[in-house]
């Protein structure tokens, strides 16, 4: 068993608000976790809670099978991300690098080398003399990041670090986070509330809700197998209905749809969620070859948007908004349009179906 | 697995180490704070209430019953609303003027309009006097009339001048601040000029109009220097309380009109404090700094309207100036340094006095400079130390407050802006009854006056360090500690140098203070330790009214030279949000 960080019961409450609710996690050293989450959700609390900048209320926060709940923050030796750099705006870039080995007494040489290794590692080299106000937003991201995994620190912790910078160098940023994990085999913990985001850096993601964990899991099973409707619909987007179970069907107001996943027992209430890319979208006029009639439903095309390789298309269905996104090649094809009138196909393997009031959405 | 602490305990041992780290610090503030500020205050009460150890309301029939005395109350309060009404009216148009049109020279009207902040309140009296005295220049010399400023007029005039900048800095920042898009879509939506101005800009200023109203009166009703040198028989509650001190040995009546002067200072205090809070609560993030070019006739009327003001201001200056290098004003306008050869007093500071020893050629001017110049010297001292530990002080308040909110918070904020609720002359008596003690060496020292001037003027100092310390990103401390540093690493390393230009502000600010104060001194001084600015009254009422303003023109120009040096040694500072609105 290696440097293992597990929380036990982690809880935290503000008199009579609970941020965070009775959690139980185990992260393996060299992990990358991510916890996400609309915001309020707690996870930033979890993170605080980690760093120590926050007391712990109830449960215990456990490293290396030391309980280090009342350890001092600098004694845990975690290496921390702000979402807003935190950079020390008085010390050049060189100089915030060098803070956290000069606090632990290296000696100048070492500090130098340490200095100039991480400044390759981010090819900020020829910027060391400069101030952090000189810097771009994604330069200060990077120089905070080899600030806080230069002293080389146990696990390091990232507060949304990307939310402050602009869409592309996120996009590049993030990539590098990832580069770096896998180079350096750090365990890192990840806070985010951009779900493309955790789906693509992390190993396993931890989805929030009102101070619980939803759903732990890999990415994809996140996305493929979201264990409750908050999940499927915070996660990615889904399509919901809200019906009552018939045996291999579900009522959704006048029309039954026929499933294949065994959500719930028979006459309970249900809902219903289907990705917009699991939904089929036809001219009226082709002749269609699908295995359940029933799940065809015909729509008119409301709202077209080019998203580039994907389309979207916002039905309406009987008045209600149904969201379907089809591969540009096929929206071609079909010369689908504005104002058409068309079919919708759902397959009755696409459907989660989630017992009502399981996870409350 | 092994657990070696326990996990019930619900508070970390380090936010306990913090804890106690940072609670020493409050609890030594909260008792520097309850012996220097609360305790002379609680003494002066007492003694107003008390005669010979038995409660009594006998110094309260006293002060209503005699309508003589009871007079000043009344005078108080009517200098006081009528400087509040002139003052803020013409501060409202100055402050339009600046942010409203396209006038020019926007910026030096702005900066004459700051001056009075530098030199003493009295300044202006002096002044006032040299130009429409009995010996005036304007009343005697050119129109040959018997009429003179003395009394109600000139300490009106006298504290509009003082209060001018103070007003201004409130509306400037409101008017400043409200978005100029909003008079735009009432135009747009077809309102008037003068029906947007009524409609929609005076509302959306109300509160710092009534808040720059509310800092007026205070500042006024709590104002020692003008009235002393101008008000003959015209007494305030603030000349009244020395008058009963000095003159009469009164200490009991001093401190019943004492009690009485609070009240209306701490309510108008009150009044700003919360006005002003809930008037930069209004300001918008999307004030646009945008004008449209002012129509011509609105543009030179705020010219010359701003222009006329700052005259009147600066030509305060020129005449304390000209009054203390003129043989005889306004007779004899021969120039003359012999009124900046002060008559010896009887002062005498050792240090200074063999230092100058060590490096002049014996002679009159030796005596002069070492022996005549104490008042000057000693002031410089005390205002130099008051400038550092004032400062260092208040940012380390400022900090527990703003970053560390600790128990007790609330308590050590209230007491930190409570000083400025308390009228200088208040203060000072109050420090002459607790401290006047053969055990309490300090007193008759310059410490006492030290710990004085840093007390009196203690809320400026934290309030421009926690406006500070708000900008500095919480994270930005937590970084510190996570990579390592302990509570005060991050202080010096990165609190302390984040707040290097609010600490040199504040600092030229206590620097102002001590240098210009008067009324919070004025009982402290000595036959051995004398003040430059409290010379200038002893000089006034000594009669030898040249040297008085030669006096003012040594301390203005001190300051002067600071202010200077500050600003080209550091960059920053000048004398922006600097008046004690802030």
């Amino acid at each position: 068993m290696g440097r293992d960080l597990r929380l036990e019961n982690l809880t935290k409450r503000y008199g009579a608000l609970t941020a965070v609710d009775h959690v139980n996690l185990d992260i393996e050293e060299g992990e990358f976790i991510c916890f996400l989450g609309p915001s309020g959700c707690g996870k930033t609390t979890v993170l605080r809670m980690i760093t120590g900048f926050e007391t712990v209320t109830e449960g215990r926060i456990i490293f290396d099978n030391r309980v280090i709940n009342d350890l001092l923050p600098k004694k845990r030796e975690f290496g921390i991300v702000f979402q807003s750099y935190a950079l020390f705006p008085n010390m050049t870039v060189e100089e915030n690098i060098a803070f956290g080995l000069k606090m632990r007494k290296m000696p100048k040489k070492a500090i130098a080398e340490r200095v100039g290794a991480m400044l390759e590692l981010i090819g900020l080299s020829d910027w060391r003399g400069l101030y952090p106000a000189q810097l771009s937003g994604g330069q200060q991201q990077r120089v905070a990041l080899v600030r806080a995994l230069a002293p080389d620190p146990q696990v390091l912790l990232l507060d949304e670090p990307l939310s402050a910078l602009d869409a592309k160098i996120r996009l590049r940023l993030r990539a590098e986070i990832k580069k770096l994990q896998q180079e350096l085999k750090k365990t890192m913990i990840h806070v985010t509330h951009d779900q493309e985001e955790a789906l693509s850096i992390a190993d396993r993601v931890v989805v929030m809700e009102a101070g619980q964990f939803r759903q732990v899991g890999r990415p994809i099973e996140i996305y493929k197998n979201p264990a409750c409707s908050f999940v499927a619909d915070f996660v990615g987007t889904s399509n919901f209905f809200e019906g009552r179970r018939t045996g291999d069907a579900v009522i959704v107001g006048k029309r039954k749809i026929k499933v294949m996943q065994n959500g719930a027992a028979a006459d309970e209430p249900v809902s219903l969620a289907i990705r917009p890319e699991n939904v089929e979208v036809f001219k009226p006029e082709t002749s269609l070859e699908v295995e359940e009639k029933m799940n065809v439903v015909s729509g008119r095309i409301d709202v077209v948007v080019f998203q580039g390789a994907a389309v979207r298309l916002l039905i309406n269905m009987d008045g209600e908004e149904i969201i379907t996104d089809i591969v540009e090649k096929e929206f071609e094809q079909r010369s689908l349009k504005q104002g058409d009138e068309v079919l919708l196909y759902f397959p009755p393997e696409a459907f989660l179906v989630f017992p009502k009031g399981g996870g409350e959405k | 697995m092994k657990n070696p602490l326990h996990p019930e305990k619900t508070s970390p041992a380090w936010l306990s180490a913090d804890a106690i780290f940072t609670g020493l610090i409050t609890a030594l503030l909260l008792a520097v704070l309850a012996f220097f500020l609360l305790y002379p205050v609680i003494d002066i009460c007492r003694l107003s209430f008390f005669k010979e150890g038995v409660f009594t309301f006998q110094n309260y029939v006293e002060y209503f019953s005699n309508p003589r005395i009871f007079r000043s109350f009344y005078n108080s309060m009517f200098v006081s609303a009528v400087t509040m009404a002139i003052t803020t009216v013409l501060a409202f148009f100055f402050a339009y003027g600046l942010t409203r049109t396209t006038m020019p020279a926007k910026g030096i009207f702005y900066t004459i309009s700051t001056f009075p902040l530098i030199a003493p309140t009295i300044i202006q009296a002096l002044a006032l006097i040299l130009l429409f005295g009995r010996n005036g220049l304007i009343t005697r010399y050119l129109l040959g009339t018997d009429w003179n400023i003395y009394g109600a007029t000139g300490i009106i005039v006298g504290e509009v001048l003082y209060c001018f900048p103070n007003a201004l800095f409130i509306l400037y920042t409101t008017l400043s601040a409200v978005d100029t898009r909003l008079d735009e879509a009432a135009q747009s939506l077809g309102a008037s000029s003068l029906k947007t101005f009524f409609k929609v800009t005076l509302p959306s200023a109300k509160y710092g109009i009534a808040s720059a109203a509310a800092l007026t009166f205070n500042l006024t009703i709590t104002d020692f220097g003008i009235p002393v040198v101008i008000g003959g028989n015209y007494s305030v509650l603030a000349t009244e309380i020395v008058n009963k001190v000095f003159g009469l040995q009164r200490f009991d009546l001093g401190a019943t009109i004492s009690v009485i002067l609070l009240i209306p200072s701490i309510t108008a205090f009150t009044i700003n404090y919360y006005l002003t809070r809930k008037s930069y609560a209004l300001i918008s993030g999307q004030a646009r700094p945008f004008l449209q070019p002012s129509r011509p006739f609105k543009k030179w009327a705020f010219t010359v309207y701003s222009a006329l003001i700052c005259a009147c201001i600066l030509l305060v200056f020129v005449t304390v100036f000209a009054g203390s290098f003129v043989r005889t004003w306004p007779y004899d306008f021969s120039l003359t340094l012999a009124h900046f050869d002060f008559p010896s007093l009887g002062a005498s500071v050792p240090l200074w006095t063999s230092f100058w020893n060590s490096v002049l050629e014996p002679g009159s001017f030796r005596t002069m400079i070492a022996i005549k110049y104490a008042p000057i010297w000693t002031s410089l001292l005390v205002a130099i130390v008051v400038a550092l530990v004032g400062a260092s002080v208040t940012l380390v308040a400022a900090y527990i407050i703003e970053k560390k909110k600790p128990r007790g918070e609330q308590l050590l904020y209230s007491l930190s802006v409570l000083p400025a609720a308390i009228p200088g002359v208040v203060l000072g008596l109050g420090y002459v009854l607790a401290f006047n003690k053969p055990y309490f060496f300090i007193y008759g020292t310059i410490w006492i006056i030290i710990i004085n001037v840093i007390i009196a003027n203690f809320t400026l100092g934290v309030l421009s360090g926690t406006a500070n310390l708000k900008q500095i990103d919480k994270s930005v401390e937590e970084a510190a500690v996570s990579l390592g540093a302990g509570p005060i690493t991050a202080f010096t390393r990165i609190i302390f140098p984040l707040s290097r230009v609010a600490f040199l502000s504040t600092a030229t600010f206590f620097f102002m203070r001590a240098m210009t104060t008067i009324s919070a001194v004025l009982f402290l001084v000595s036959a051995q330790i004398k003040l430059a600015a409290i010379e200038i009254i002893f000089l006034d009422v000594d009669g030898r009214t040249a040297s008085a303003n030669a006096m003012c023109t040594v301390v203005v120009l001190i300051v002067a030279l600071f202010l200077i040096i500050m600003r080209l040694t550091t960059g920053s500072s000048g004398l922006t949000g600097m008046s004690a609105s802030k």
